[in-house]
């Protein structure tokens, strides 16, 4: 009795572990997903149009200088639909400009951290040996900090202003790009078509460019939509922490933070910019969600 | 093996009747099993064939509840005259491991990375049969030396991680026969497995059946393994039963042209060197979506105007032997009509017509036929 | 802050293929620790000198704050050579080093006492806070995805997920100020500020963290929630040996916690652990809010009064806190997990 063994062979499906999934089911799970993403990503692009073209657009009060005369006005009061803080300055104004300072943060660093720490963790990788061990201990360091209190001594070396919020926020953002970039990297790196590639003679660059960065992109974009969140949320903190956006200027940390201390009398005033850091934390979530499903199933 | 009992002898100690599967989710539904009829008797071996997706894993998980909720079963399952379709989970719970056991492919996933081998054993044995941990303990050492893994004492202690695949699949069937089940499902249980150690684990199951008397169903792909230890074989399509026979008349007696197919995709020592194998062109059908006729008729080499037209039913050609098709290949080499058949119904199609159609292929698939009909 | 480590943590189940045979290469697991341990050394030194070179880098003359606004350049060169900062920056961060290796962590130049009388304060009100958030958020963490497991799909897995994700997007500053809001300010049941030493009252002491741990520990365990959930899906569907443990007739607790959160309790791990970073770096900010005399309070006081031996300190525990929470990670990893037990490759 010989026992033959078929070679695997697809046709034939060599294995047939799980019961066949009805399609129905991933397309309408497909379908949920692509609302989340229609949905997150919608939100995302409303708030970037509010915040930069709604200063220019909309009849909106100047988000500082108002007059005590106005101080906590209720939602709903003519001229002010959210109404005003103690200062009498107009919420919904202070909140599209706050929103302005957070998104042009959270943008700016991120762009920041994905050219220069993609570049740092691509070059990393692709070097490997001691030149990416060296770079890896160095980023070890910077990422052995709780990151809120190595961007709060940053911070305030540098001063708080607008753009000294950015550099001391990419102390956080580079070093965690490139960790991402170089495993994306050092994973492709292994792969067979790019030894097929690197045997064949191809240039250094043609490999870093043709086959390295579109491959660590997806990875990277992922990322890049946890660290709009992550930034605005630690923005929001600094400027909480009067190290960030200085006041007067609005953000959404020191609306917060102006809120907090008239809390027991107008409490609803720290409910808006809870609100509107809670929208945008979660649309970026959702959407960093979404895309990681995406790249995965692919 | 091979003993040719008759199936009179033995009273039937499972009974499936028109077992139906359906996935429904949103609406839509899928017919991943589509009427099931048979019998199984201790001591008996039955091998259920096809392809992926042909419904033959779906429709044994489904005699234990192991499908998803998102399943319908419907038919009736008479383990010992008790009926299964319908019962709780509660009550599925305690047929689990107990009445049917079941072995999976892949043994190196179905063993829990994070627990030693020992304490696997000795759950399932006190899930349905409460005792102290070190009763347990003796009963699991006991079932280890039953399949035959040397120094069990040791092993017992050791992680999935520190055995071979061959040791681990021995653990997994030490599992499945902890509490002595009636019937023994092997999905695929040597797949995964080199060529000598699935003859090893399958003569290892053959020596548990004789010793014990249990029933046992064999899902393959592999026709071969199933001609060589089965008693019966059922070969699957779309969720449907094409061919079912005694192994012995099946193969000298092809009747289903997909059964026919199967057995030119193995390999045979009779095969000139470096041949292509057969392969059978096109998909199986989309199960949410079957065609009316037969559902084999898209990519069949003899399928003519009656095969979409109509499904033919599974008939019975004599007591041993029952099969679904208009055009039963009798054990006869095709002819040389079929091949015109099959570029018709190919271009028809639209389905790829590389396989089954050169001349020295069907040569192949010819030959392997008589190589079986000899046995 | 909470969702840093997503994008890293991978299942630890995708990363482990080890040989097949098993064999016991001497101890795997001692020569981890103290690989592990002796990476540690060099990166506590590099994060104290990183410290230090920022700390060369703060605007402001500490001398001269030291001194007073109304100190003559005389006086404020007094201070200067008394501080030591006439020295050379190597030489005092060498002086500082050893000195803190000793337990002499300098003069606070704002109080004018001991830095490590002011830790030996601070610190115990801060390491309350993080070990009762860190346990609290694993606690709540664990039932909720045993409980959003259980039916994948289902409604409770629906409202689980919404709600953690809803939950998980709130700030913890801003969780903070919602808790005041509702338990302090509107229902008047908890204090909104201050802190109970533990030796006054053991009742007041809790009442008085409650809000801080509860705001540092809900975004945490949403965090850990998701994770869990997702990971124990995804056994659920695909894994082996959930099947098997179906076949021998288990149930689903039993399956889900046995079986299912056995394999999934090594990837919380690292989660738990990448994440103490940010739950120490959170009390600045939460202590900040309750007027909690912790770590974090000191911290941010030292940070903004240019207090340089304060902000030394603090900032090279917090970190240390961090690294030090990494490596018990590994080395927890190593011992749980059986195939680093017992050496796999």
């Amino acid at each position: 009795m010989a026992v033959t063994s078929a070679p695997l062979r697809p046709e034939l499906g060599g294995a047939s572990p799980a019961p066949t999934l009805p399609r129905t089911g991933v397309r309408w799970s497909k379908f949920r997903r692509r609302m989340i993403t229609w949905l997150s990503g919608g939100t995302v692009v409303l708030l970037i149009l509010l915040c930069f073209l709604g200063p220019y657009v909309l009849p909106l009060h100047p988000p500082v200088g108002g007059s005590v005369l106005n101080s906590a006005l209720p939602p709903g009061s003519p001229g002010h639909p959210l109404g005003t803080d103690v200062n009498g300055n107009d919420v919904l104004s202070r909140l599209i400009h706050g929103g302005q300072a957070s998104l042009t943060v959270g943008i700016a660093v991120n762009l920041i951290g994905l050219v220069v720490g993609g570049s740092v963790g691509a070059v990393s990788g692709y070097l490997g040996g001691k030149s990416d061990t060296a770079i890896m201990r160095v980023l070890d360091v910077l990422i052995a900090f709780p990151s809120l209190v190595l961007v709060i001594v940053l911070a305030q070396v540098l001063g708080p202003s607008l753009p000294n919020t950015i550099i001391a926020l990419t102390a956080f953002s580079i070093p965690a790009v490139a960790r991402i970039a170089r495993s994306s990297t050092m994973k492709v790196m292994s792969m067979p078509y790019l030894q097929a590639a690197q045997l064949a003679g191809s240039p250094w660059w043609r490999i870093l460019f043709r086959h390295i960065v579109p491959n660590i992109v997806p990875q990277l974009t992922n990322f890049l939509m946890l660290g709009m969140a992550i930034v605005i949320v630690t923005e929001g903190a600094l400027s909480f922490l009067g190290l960030g956006i200085p006041a007067p200027n609005p953000s959404w940390g020191n609306m917060v933070y102006e809120a907090q201390q008239s809390m027991s009398a107008t409490p609803q005033l720290v409910l808006w910019p809870a609100l509107a850091l809670l929208v945008t934390v979660l649309s970026f979530n959702l959407l960093g969600e979404s895309i990681r499903d995406e790249v995965n199933t692919r | 093996m091979g003993q040719n009992q008759s199936r009179l002898e033995n009273a039937p100690i499972l009974t499936v009747e028109n077992l139906r599967v359906v996935f429904s989710k949103h609406g839509r539904e899928v017919q991943a099993v589509n009427g099931l009829n048979y019998q199984l008797s201790s001591g008996r071996t039955l091998a259920i064939i096809g392809e992926s997706g042909s419904g033959k894993s779906v429709g044994v998980r489904s005699l234990m509840g192991l499908l998803p909720p998102s399943a319908k079963v419907t038919g009736s399952v008479r383990l010992n005259g008790r009926e299964l379709v319908g019962l709780s989970e509660k009550a599925l719970m305690s047929v689990r491991g107990k009445e049917i056991a079941m072995i999976f492919q892949d043994p190196a996933a179905s063993l829990n990375p994070t627990m030693n081998v020992g304490s696997q054993i000795m759950e399932a044995i006190r899930l349905h049969n409460p005792m102290k941990k070190r009763e347990a303990e003796v009963k699991a050492i006991e079932l280890l030396k039953l399949v035959r893994l040397p120094s069990p004492e040791t092993r017992i202690r050791q992680y999935p991680h520190q055995l071979s695949g061959g040791m681990r699949q021995r653990i997994v069937i030490a599992i499945a026969l902890a509490s002595d089940p009636k019937v023994l499902i092997a999905d695929e249980a040597t797949t995964a497995l080199d060529v000598t150690t699935q003859a090893q684990i399958m003569e290892l199951l053959v020596d548990i059946q004789e010793r014990l008397g249990t029933a046992v169903i064999m899902i393959s792909h592999d026709i071969g393994l199933a001609a060589n230890y089965a008693h019966d074989v059922m070969v699957m399509y779309a969720g449907k039963v094409v061919e079912h026979a005694n192994t012995k008349s099946l193969f000298s007696n092809v009747q289903m042209p997909y059964t026919k197919a199967l057995l030119g995709a193995v390999p045979q020592l009779t095969t000139i060197p470096h041949s292509r194998l057969t392969v059978i062109g096109g998909h199986p059908p989309d199960l949410s979506n079957l065609p009316t006729g037969c559902p084999f008729a898209p990519r069949c080499p003899r399928a003519t105007n009656v095969c979409t037209a109509e499904e033919p039913p599974l008939e019975r050609q004599n007591d041993q032997h029952s099969y679904a098709c208009w055009h039963p290949v009798g054990g006869q080499p095709l002819e040389a009509a079929g091949t015109a058949d099959v570029l018709k119904v190919d271009a028809q199609d639209g389905a790829c017509s590389e396989s089954s159609t050169s001349t020295q292929e069907r040569a192949v698939f010819a030959s392997s036929l008589d190589e079986r009909a000899k046995r | 802050m909470t969702s840093t480590a997503d994008a890293q943590v991978t299942s630890p189940r995708s990363k482990k293929h080890g040989s097949f045979l098993g064999r016991t290469a001497g101890s795997p697991l001692l020569r981890l620790i103290i690989r592990r341990v002796l990476l540690a050394v060099p990166l506590l030194l590099a994060v104290s000198l990183l410290v230090f070179i920022l700390l060369e880098a703060m605007p402001g003359d500490p001398a001269r704050n030291q001194a007073g606004m109304d100190a003559t350049e005389d006086q404020v060169e007094a201070v200067r050579r008394s501080m030591g900062l006439d020295r050379p920056a190597p030489e005092r961060y060498i002086t500082w080093l050893f000195g803190f290796l000793r337990g002499d962590l300098g003069v606070s130049s704002v109080s004018g006492r001991p830095v490590a009388e002011l830790l030996a304060e601070r610190l115990p009100v801060t390491l309350e806070l993080v070990g009762l958030a860190f346990v609290l958020s694993v606690v709540l963490a664990l039932p909720v995805a045993l409980l959003a497991a259980r039916k994948p799909g289902g409604i409770v897995d629906r409202l689980i997920m919404v709600f953690s994700m809803t939950l998980l997007a709130i700030p913890n500053f801003v969780m903070a100020l919602l808790l005041v809001l509702v338990f302090a300010v509107t229902l008047q049941m908890l204090p909104a500020i201050g802190y109970v030493p533990v030796q006054v009252s053991l009742v007041d002491n809790l009442r008085s963290v409650t809000l801080p741990v509860l705001a540092l520990a809900i975004p945490m365990a949403c965090f850990y929630a998701r994770f869990l959930r997702g990971d124990l899906g995804e056994q659920l569907l695909g894994a082996g040996y959930i099947d098997t443990a179906r076949a021998k007739g288990a149930g689903i607790w039993r399956i889900l916690w046995l079986h299912a959160f056995r394999n999934s309790s090594f990837g919380l791990l690292t989660l738990v652990g990448l994440n103490i970073g940010a739950l120490v770096g959170g009390t600045v900010i939460i202590e900040q809010i309750f007027a909690m005399p912790g770590m974090g309070m000191l911290m941010l006081q030292g940070v903004i009064s240019l207090d340089l031996a304060i902000v030394q300190s603090c900032v090279f525990i917090f970190a240390a806190v961090a690294i030090f929470a990494n490596l018990f990670v590994d080395i927890m990893y190593a011992v749980l997990d059986p195939r680093i037990r017992y050496g796999s490759h």
